[in-house]
């Protein structure tokens, strides 16, 4: 019975994010979630586990706060966690990312058949983390996926690519990026989050770790992006839509 | 021959990326060198638009795809060692660059929109959309190569150049992959490209079924425009093919008009249409996020709006 890994990651919510007055990111009113597309990963791995059997292990790599993030991935029906903090962890860029949680994986996870991953996050949207671990774990990697399924000692999945859809195979253990549309992810009830602070969370903190490498990538800039609108507001009564209407051919947008 | 190096699965990519990478040449006096997967034939075309030299990837067995591609140029890379290394960011091109820039231990800047060398002419800065494009994030890469993917369409195709020359090598086919095609369907594109679309009308959950879809296709006819989607639309209620979805993870758009009809504005859909002329929405919600980022916005249903709309249109021409 295959036991599944289900990465995520806790990030902001960045519906909340607004624009400062000098054009900087003012986060002062922000929200956190999981991943929009982790939760995919979590809701793909648990859904496996509901036909093979078996046992899925949510990860993330993240700040002390991410704690939060780990009792909501435990409500989504994984059996534990494994929760890899410091304060530092909210720095970090893809490639270190993935060499924490390969690190994780082969030092402490024996065994493991399937690992799941979102797309990308949606903070950064980087879309490596995935493909990186697969490559330090050196198993195969299939990402785009909107169907995935186990079958004997392989993955059957169904990825997107330029011309259209791929059906490929895998042996395992393999790792595997999935799109949102390859569920729909729970909301979990009361019930589901009592039960979740009773599963086992395996905390590891970064002086239990190989030493870490530094950043590659260096982020030297962030601002808001800008939208400048004029933001006018009309009725939809008779007049109204006339008015609308002239204001689109004022801007000679229309003819 | 270290340099600039290029990778794109189609020609109309590799076009765009030579030109950047004809630009960052010409900067830091290096060459180009393309891969070109596939069709040998084209190496002519690739050096006639600015590469100094093609790396030929021999054909792939039919199971394989084209990330099978990763050790055979991870190899040349290791030995050639480029300084820039552009993929273009098709969704293999996505995952080739990843796991190419792991093995390389290099950074990478996912979906970088513009690339500059800094004053001193030493770091290239590269931009990409952060937080679902509430954001622009700038970063420089400390390793070599510095890799980026580049979405496709958001530069200009280089023009050919008569009387170029340039080198021509074969590279070695590469291994069987672990991951095998075991089937492939092929998308018929039914749809045309909306990218050059003078007006767009961008179709939202708003609408409660498919053929309610009229509405936007005759608002669309009677003002010579197309018809784009949000996410949702295409890729969970499949009403509309996946290429018409606009922003970070569809289209970038730049019409003169777009117009979101029962559309909510997140981030994510309104990061495709920064580029557009005017923006003008129809949604029932007047605190829908839409409203903050439109020029025009009408407070109302679209059931009610849209036809008198069409009305109104058709009344002034
Ligand atoms: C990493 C990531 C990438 C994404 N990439 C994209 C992307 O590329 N493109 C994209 O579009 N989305 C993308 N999304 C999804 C995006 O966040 C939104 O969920 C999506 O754009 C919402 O689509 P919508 O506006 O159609 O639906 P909703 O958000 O459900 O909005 C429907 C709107 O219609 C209005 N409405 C309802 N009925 C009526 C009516 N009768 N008349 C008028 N108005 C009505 C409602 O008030 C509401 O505002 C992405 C998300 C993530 C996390």
């Amino acid at each position: 019975m295959p036991t599944i890994i289900a990465c995520f990651k806790w990030v902001i919510d960045e519906a909340y994010i607004r624009r400062g007055f000098s054009g900087d990111l003012d986060f002062s009113s922000v929200d956190y979630k999981i991943s929009d597309y982790d939760r995919n990963a979590i809701e793909e791995a648990v859904r496996l586990k509901g036909s093979h059997g078996g046992s899925v292990i949510a990860m993330t790599v993240g700040t002390p706060e991410a704690t939060k993030g780990v009792k909501d991935a435990l409500s989504r029906g994984p059996d534990q966690a494994c929760f890899i903090a410091d304060a530092d962890f909210n720095k970090l860029e893809p490639s270190q990312t993935a060499a924490i949680l390969a690190d994780v994986i082969r030092s402490r996870i024996v065994n493991y058949d399937l690992i799941l991953c979102g797309e990308g996050s949606s903070d950064l949207y980087a879309q490596q983390v995935g493909a990186r671990l697969a490559e330090h774990l050196e198993i195969p990697c299939i990402s785009f996926v909107q169907k995935v399924d186990i079958d004997g000692g392989q993955v059957v999945a169904e990825r997107r690519v330029e011309e259209g859809i791929e059906i490929v195979a895998a042996p395992l253990p393999a790792l595997v990026t999935v799109l949102p549309e390859i569920n729909v992810p729970r909301i979990p009830g009361v019930k589901d989050t009592l039960t979740a602070s009773k599963k086992p969370v395996m905390t590891i903190r970064k002086g239990d770790l190989a030493p870490l490498g530094g950043a590659r990538l260096q982020t030297v800039g962030m601002t808001a992006a800008r939208m400048d609108r004029i933001c006018e507001k009309f009725g939809t009564e008779a007049a109204e839509i006339t008015r609308f209407v002239d204001a689109l051919r004022k801007k000679a947008v229309i003819s | 021959m270290a340099g600039i190096w290029i990778f794109a699965e189609k020609r109309e990519q590799a076009l765009e990326l030579l030109n950047i990478g004809r630009r960052l040449a010409a900067k830091t006096g290096t060459a180009v060198s393309a891969l070109l997967p596939g069709n040998p034939d084209a190496a002519r075309d690739y050096i006639a638009h600015g590469a100094d030299e093609v790396l030929l990837l021999p054909p792939l067995a039919a199971d394989q795809s084209c990330e099978a591609y990763l050790p055979v140029i991870v190899e040349e890379a290791k030995t050639a060692d480029p300084d820039v290394f552009l993929c273009a960011a098709t969704p293999r091109g996505k995952e080739l660059a990843a796991r190419i820039a792991a093995r390389l231990e290099t950074g990478l800047c996912s979906s970088c929109i513009a690339l500059n060398y800094d004053e001193g002419g030493k770091n290239l800065e590269m931009e990409r959309i952060a937080y679902g494009g509430a954001a622009i994030q700038k970063v420089t890469c400390l390793t070599r190569p510095v890799m980026a993917t580049i979405p496709p369409r958001t530069f200009e195709p280089v023009t050919a150049e008569a009387g170029r020359e340039g080198h021509i090598r074969k590279l070695p086919a590469p291994p069987p992959s672990r991951v095998r095609v075991l089937e492939r369907k092929v998308r018929t594109r039914e749809t045309r490209d909306i990218t050059e679309a003078k007006v767009v009308i961008a179709v939202g959950r708003g609408f409660e079924k498919p053929e309610d879809l009229a509405l936007a296709r005759q608002l669309a006819d009677a003002l010579g425009g197309e018809i784009g989607c949000t996410r949702p639309i295409s890729e969970e209620n499949h009403w509309l093919p996946q290429e018409l979805c606009i922003g970070l993870s569809g289209i970038q758009i730049k019409p003169d008009l777009y117009l979101g009809l029962g559309v909510s504005g997140q981030i994510q859909h309104v990061t495709g249409i920064r580029n557009a002329k005017v923006i003008a929405a129809v949604n029932k919600d007047e605190n829908a996020p839409i409203f903050g980022v439109a020029d025009f916005g009408i407070v109302g249903d679209l059931y009610d709006a849209a036809p008198k709309l069409l009305q109104e249109l058709k009344r002034g021409s």
